[in-house]
């Protein structure tokens, strides 16, 4: 049992709120590139990928690693989410775990 | 009286199995089949939950979170570490807020077929039972399957926070008796604290004098030293308990007969809460 390391659920406009810190995202991908790739996020940011990708991509993935600035991360998990993905809950499950609900994910 | 007692306790335990009136001759049986069953419902949490669950003292297997009876468990994350032995599997369940370990035995075919379609890395559902050993919380897994669909991820936190909200609205409306919450698990059970007692505490019981004294007894009636005692409260005891003269109480608990919330318990002079089986 350990929680002293979580990945906060961040959008691309939460992940600005955690640089330095340990978060996770679904985004969807834009165009895999040299060392990553580069996404758009559940509220229409662009936010790029670096680390090992899986291959082949689907339309949606999701990272947990270090965020490395506002629009970077430094991907230690990369998972294909499939083709299709609900992106607006998501997106709105990020803002209560960052809300009110906070204390039940980190 | 005799009526309004099994009308009550039908009425307001929840719905689903209830024992018939032959087997109802006593007082305990709607209430441990009621605890029995609120133990059993399967609550979904994050693993940062779970890690700030508070052991209940007096049962060292049971763990309380948002003021519920906790046991069976569902979670969705990642399965990390896993290992294979000759009776069973485990793995680290991660799922974003934390890990925690699963034990999944291996009895039957089924058992080992289900756990061989798990791979390390995978997103799963876990269905199991939250133990503590040596003060360690551990599950032990009765039911795994891969996610397929990745908005069920999305889904299962959006549940947690559902669920939560539910039960903490529940333990502000009903401090006495928060332990014996029942789960927003089906329709019926909503329901019930629509109808049930809970109106009782919203605060339009406050101008009418005989309404305060049905609001008295109902709030000793939901004591918890009151719920624990299997053969009811006597009203004579609500009399001197509450100072209010023995006919008002008959009165008033008559009235609260007809209206479901309370029913004779071993004889026309105990009674008990509806709301708490």
């Amino acid at each position: 049992m350990d929680t002293s390391n979580p990945a906060v659920l961040v959008n691309g406009d939460l992940l600005r709120s955690y640089v330095g810190r340990r978060v996770r995202t679904v985004v969807q991908v834009v165009r895999p590139d040299a060392g990553g790739l580069t996404g758009r996020s559940t509220d229409e940011k662009q936010i790029v990928v670096k680390g090992q990708m899986p291959a082949p991509l689907t339309t949606f993935v999701e990272v947990i690693g270090v965020a490395d600035s506002a629009q970077s991360i430094h991907a230690e998990i990369v998972t294909n989410f499939g083709d299709t993905f609900d992106t607006s809950n998501f997106n709105q499950l990020c803002q209560l775990a960052n809300g009110d609900f906070r204390h039940l994910f980190i | 009286m005799y009526g309004g007692e099994f009308d009550g306790a039908a009425a307001f335990s929840g719905g689903g199995f209830m024992p018939s009136q032959a087997t109802q001759t006593t007082d305990p049986f709607p209430s441990a089949l009621s605890k029995h069953r609120d133990k059993q419902t399967l609550i979904p949490l994050t693993v940062k939950q779970i890690n700030k669950a508070l052991l209940s003292n007096d049962d060292k297997v049971n763990f309380l979170i948002d003021g519920v009876d906790v046991n069976n468990v569902k979670l969705v994350g990642m399965v990390l570490n896993k290992a294979e032995r000759v009776t069973d599997v485990s793995f680290v369940l991660y799922d974003g807020t934390g890990r925690i370990d699963c034990n999944r035995w291996v009895h039957e075919a089924v058992d080992t077929k289900e756990m061989e379609a798990i791979l390390e890395g995978m997103y799963v559902r876990v269905h199991g039972q939250l133990k503590g050993f040596q003060g360690k919380k551990q599950l032990v897994v009765f039911g795994i399957k891969p996610v397929t669909d990745f908005d069920e991820i999305t889904h299962h936190f959006v549940e947690c926070i559902y669920v939560h909200s539910y039960n903490t609205k529940l333990m502000k409306q009903q401090p006495s008796s928060s332990n014996q919450t029942h789960m927003p698990g089906s329709a019926v059970t909503t329901q019930t604290y629509q109808t049930a007692p809970s109106n009782q505490f919203t605060g339009q019981y406050v101008a009418n004098g005989l309404q305060g004294i049905e609001k008295m007894v109902l709030d000793y009636l939901h004591l918890p030293a009151s719920i624990a005692r299997d053969s009811g409260v006597h009203q004579e005891e609500l009399a001197t308990q509450l100072g209010i003269p023995l006919d008002k109480i008959q009165a008033t608990l008559n009235c609260l007969v007809d209206e479901g919330l309370v029913y004779n318990s071993v004889d026309d002079f105990h009674f008990k809460s509806a709301a708490n089986g």
